[in-house]
């Protein structure tokens, strides 16, 4: 398998799919995450970022039921697998344990 | 009303997008489009749209994968490598039959690469190389342009000093000479060289520096040279005595060692320094008349040739004043990395480059064994296969297409090429090239001249033997229906077509090379065993430096015990034939004059038709006695040639006696009318000894002390006449060699493809033969089973390739 390593934006792309389960496709996965951090994304990125997950095994997809606002077209709907959802937790995991052993004084922004 | 982006845009992300992936694209592109039509406006969303679709224009949107689940490559690709490796130890017999045919043929196809190779790139090895040309002259000869290597003497020193784009000039001129360190004697060839070859030429020396050019006493020789007189001691600083051609002789010091790069085209031993020349010569008086035998010039950095030929004119007066018959036409510049190739087209050239032409043959040769081995490869794969029908048959139910069948045995193929390419290189490195370099004066190394050459050598072979062995077995199987196989409907390999007529050719063409090879040596065989017309085996000639050593060398071998008779003559049979046109009324008949002593053509064991020999108490034989040979006779339409008298240097000479024809040269060229006449001792230029039956070996090491006694100076030649034959056939015997050597090849090749195509037949069919056993069939009808399809073949292609080894 591929390196297990999860870059920032992928982690980012599969939070969001979590979050807009079970309704995560490339154009609202791309809109959540400009709503909720205002960093705007071309849908071509936020395609390639979904393929890598999925290379990675860390979402799976299937084609949805076709709608009328996208001429007939289906859309390929994302999940979170297994996987995904403990490569997210180790992620945080890490963050909060890095987090917690940066020494008190150092977050005390004051002048010494 | 519902806006649709442009069109155009969306046509070409329908071409490039990979249609598994369109769907959720385009839907996902037109969505956004939507919003922002309402949002924006419709012209900023057709711009965002175009954005988009550029955007997406990415290598893993437009890569046609079927789909993600579809076939995992790398893994599948790791499975055609172990059935490969599995088939191939099954079969361990037939596998190791076609990875040595095709090394074999790889091996001979990487060292006729070698050979041309270093043919081709010979003088590279100077750092001027693009800068050093050799200049010709175009004569005109009767009526035909030659290119001459021979050029006035004058013509490099007044280039180098009047044409700017003339760096230096250097002179070649050829000498035979004497050389003696202590009793070591030698005629060697050597090369008088102007001091500017060391700045010209950039030949590295082992030892002393080619500044030793300059010094008029020392004398440089190749390590070979070296090697030759002083054996494995250093040799710089050793003297030597060198007798010239004008009787002359000269001290010199060894002044440097050279190693001669293996890829020289010139082949030079000793340089001798230009001065010595001069000294010998000319005395320092320089002339335009005098023709020097190569010359070459150093171009400025920077100049072109056209700068340097423009101004050849002045020099054609120059020359054709003082040589009208030599008449330049115009002078040409010969690239230094070219004149191995130009060589053959040179007169005299210094260049001993083989004609193109050899090599060329070689090559074709060469390429036909490849193809040879590769058939024999293909054969025996598409035996193999059959085996492994029941492994297509389930892969392709199992959903593998034609196209991943095709890939696994082109896989395969090409793992096995690897293989035997790596023994081929094996083979021409310890056999092949070492063989094939004893042909040759020159060793040739195992070496490429860039790696460029080697990496095309290499990757070319693989991919052309991979593809041209391989695409055929792969083809073929892959077509089976599924069905068919695993029904066990299909059935073919010792009957196919195909095969068979790839087997045919490889044997017509063993057939072929075999017969024409039994033909050159049978003749070969033929000619060494055919009469000479005399007997030469007790016979032994020293050829004389001066003509009072006749007399010594004489009176030394009349006393030996073992010496038969002792003989003088000027010319010598098949040593020196001295040809004289003959006048006899008014018909020019070209003839052979041998100018001998008056026992010669007893001691030469002639065969008297008619007449007698010469006698020396009868005086009128030595003023106009002659004998002549049956040919002379025909020649002259005499009846009887007895009497008969004709003008030889307007002296009137009667025929005395008629001597059986006997071959003066290559048993390939016609027997020319022969004369005899005597001379006096004093003109003897050989000296010819026939010993007792078989003793003419204790002539030889006796001959040989007597002569270092009386000239020490010179090199000692004396040879049985036997070997005057030997060295007609020497030519011969290279060529006959390599002919042994490639059928030899061709037949080793189509014979191990015969024994796998069988042995693997016969493993297929052992239970046919068992049950065939058990029913009471003895073993001729099997072993007629088991040939009878293979001795056909090899009847038919005997039959086509046997008559055309004759031609």
């Amino acid at each position: 398998m591929k390196g297990n390593y999860l870059g920032e934006l992928e982690e980012l792309v599969l939070l969001t799919v979590g979050v807009l389960y079970p309704e995560a496709y490339g154009v609202a996965v791309m809109d959540e995450i400009e709503q909720q951090t205002g960093r705007s994304l071309n849908i071509s990125a936020v395609h390639a970022v979904l393929k890598r997950l999925e290379d990675k095994g860390y979402v799976k997809s299937k084609m949805g039921e076709p709608t009328n606002e996208r001429g007939g077209r289906r859309k390929r709907i994302f999940l979170l697998t297994a996987a995904g959802k403990r490569a997210l937790e180790e992620a945080n995991e890490v963050r909060s344990q890095l987090y917690s052993m940066i020494p008190k004084i150092a977050l005390q922004f004051k002048l010494v | 009303m519902k806006s649709l982006p442009p069109l155009w845009a969306d046509r070409i992300l329908e071409w490039y997008c990979n249609p598994a992936l369109l769907e959720e694209i385009q839907g996902d592109l037109h969505e956004i489009y939507d919003r922002q039509n309402k949002n924006r406006g419709k012209h900023k969303a057709n711009l965002a749209y175009i954005w988009n679709v550029i955007r997406f224009f990415r290598w893993s949107n437009i890569r046609r994968q079927k789909s993600k689940y579809s076939t995992n490559s790398t893994a599948m690709f790791k499975n055609f490598l172990l059935m490969g490796f599995r088939s191939s130890m099954r079969n361990g017999l037939t596998t190791l039959i076609n990875i040595l045919g095709l090394s074999l043929g790889i091996a001979g196809a990487i060292t006729i690469f070698i050979f041309a190779d270093h043919q081709f790139h010979t003088d590279s090895s100077h750092t001027n190389f693009d800068r050093i040309y050799q200049i010709t002259n175009h004569i005109k000869i009767n009526d035909e342009i030659q290119d001459w290597s021979d050029s006035p003497i004058m013509l490099a020193p007044m280039m180098k000093e009047e044409i700017s784009a003339v760096e230096d000039a250097g002179r070649v001129e050829f000498a035979n000479a004497a050389f003696r360190h202590n009793d070591v004697v030698f005629n060697e060839f050597v090369w008088f060289v102007d001091p500017s070859f060391s700045s010209i030429f950039s030949f590295p020396t082992v030892e002393g520096s080619m500044n030793a050019l300059q010094d008029r006493t020392k004398v440089l020789f190749t390590e070979e040279m070296a090697k030759k007189f002083f054996g494995d001691d250093p040799a710089l600083g050793k003297p030597l005595s060198v007798k010239f051609q004008n009787g002359e002789i000269r001290e010199f010091t060894v002044g440097a060692v050279i190693d001669r790069p293996v890829t020289s085209s010139f082949y030079f031993s000793i340089f001798l320094p230009m001065d010595v020349f001069n000294d010998l010569k000319f005395k320092d008086e320089y002339d335009w008349s005098y023709l020097t035998d190569a010359t070459f010039i150093l171009l400025r950095d920077g100049s072109t040739i056209g700068e340097v030929s423009g101004q050849m004119d002045r020099y054609k007066n120059l020359q054709h004043e003082s040589l009208p018959d030599y008449y330049v036409e115009s002078y040409a510049f010969h690239p230094l990395n070219g004149l191995s190739q130009d060589g053959h087209d040179i007169v005299s050239s210094v260049s001993g480059g083989a004609h193109p032409a050899g090599i060329i043959a070689m090559s074709i040769i060469s390429a036909m064994l490849l193809l040879l081995s590769c058939f024999n490869y293909m054969n025996i794969s598409v035996a193999t296969i059959t085996t492994r029908l029941k492994e297509i048959g389930i892969r392709k139910v199992v959903g593998s297409g034609r196209k991943q069948i095709i890939q696994q045995f082109l896989t395969e193929n090409l793992l096995l090429s690897v293989f035997a390419m790596g023994i081929g290189v094996l083979i021409a490195y310890l056999f092949f090239l070492p063989g094939l370099s004893t042909l040759f004066p020159i060793s040739i190394p195992f070496a490429f001249s860039s790696g460029a050459s080697m990496f095309f050598l290499f990757f070319g072979l693989l991919f052309f033997i991979s593809l041209v062995s391989g695409v055929y077995p792969a083809f073929y199987v892959s077509s089976f229906e599924p069905v068919q196989i695993l029904k066990g409907k299909e059935k073919f390999g010792q009957r196919s077509l195909f095969s068979r007529i790839l087997l045919t050719t490889q044997f017509v063409l063993a057939f072929t090379l075999i017969v024409g090879c039994f033909v050159f040596i049978d003749n070969a065989i033929y000619l060494k065993n055919k009469d000479w017309g005399y007997d030469y085996t007790d016979n032994y000639t020293i050829p004389l430096t001066k003509a009072d050593q006749f007399l010594v060398l004489r009176d030394r071998a009349e006393t030996l015990p073992f010496v038969e008779s002792v003989a003088g003559s000027d010319g010598h049979i098949g040593y020196r034939n001295p040809y004289v046109a003959i006048d006899h009324l008014g018909t020019k008949v070209q003839t052979v004059h041998y100018k001998i002593g008056a026992n010669y053509l007893q001691t030469m064991n002639m065969r008297l038709r008619e007449g007698r020999f010469f006698d020396e108490s009868i005086a009128t034989d030595f003023e106009e006695g002659v004998v002549i040979n049956e040919v002379f006779a025909e020649r002259m339409n005499w009846d009887n040639a007895l009497e008969q008298t004709f003008e030889v240097d307007s002296v009137r000479k009667t025929v005395i006696g008629v001597i059986q024809n006997f071959h003066h040269d290559s048993f390939y060229e016609q027997i020319n009318p022969v004369m005899f006449t005597p001379v006096k001792e004093n003109q003897f230029l050989t000296i010819s000894i026939k010993a007792k039956p078989g003793q003419v070996g204790q002539v030889e090491s006796t001959m040989k002390e007597a002569w270092k006694e009386i000239a020490p100076d010179d090199p000692y030649e004396g040879f049985v006449q036997a070997k005057v034959g030997e060295d007609f056939h020497t030519d011969n015997n290279a060529n006959v060699n390599l002919l042994v050597f490639i059928s030899g090849m061709a037949l080793v090749l189509s014979c191990l493809g015969l024994f796998g195509l069988v042995s693997y037949n016969i493993t297929r069919r052992k239970k046919e033969f068992s049950i065939r056993k058990v029913f009471g069939a003895n073993t001729v009808t099997i072993f007629k089973l088991m040939n009878g399809d293979y001795t056909w073949i090899l009847g038919i292609s005997f039959l086509v390739g046997a008559p055309g080894g004759f031609f």
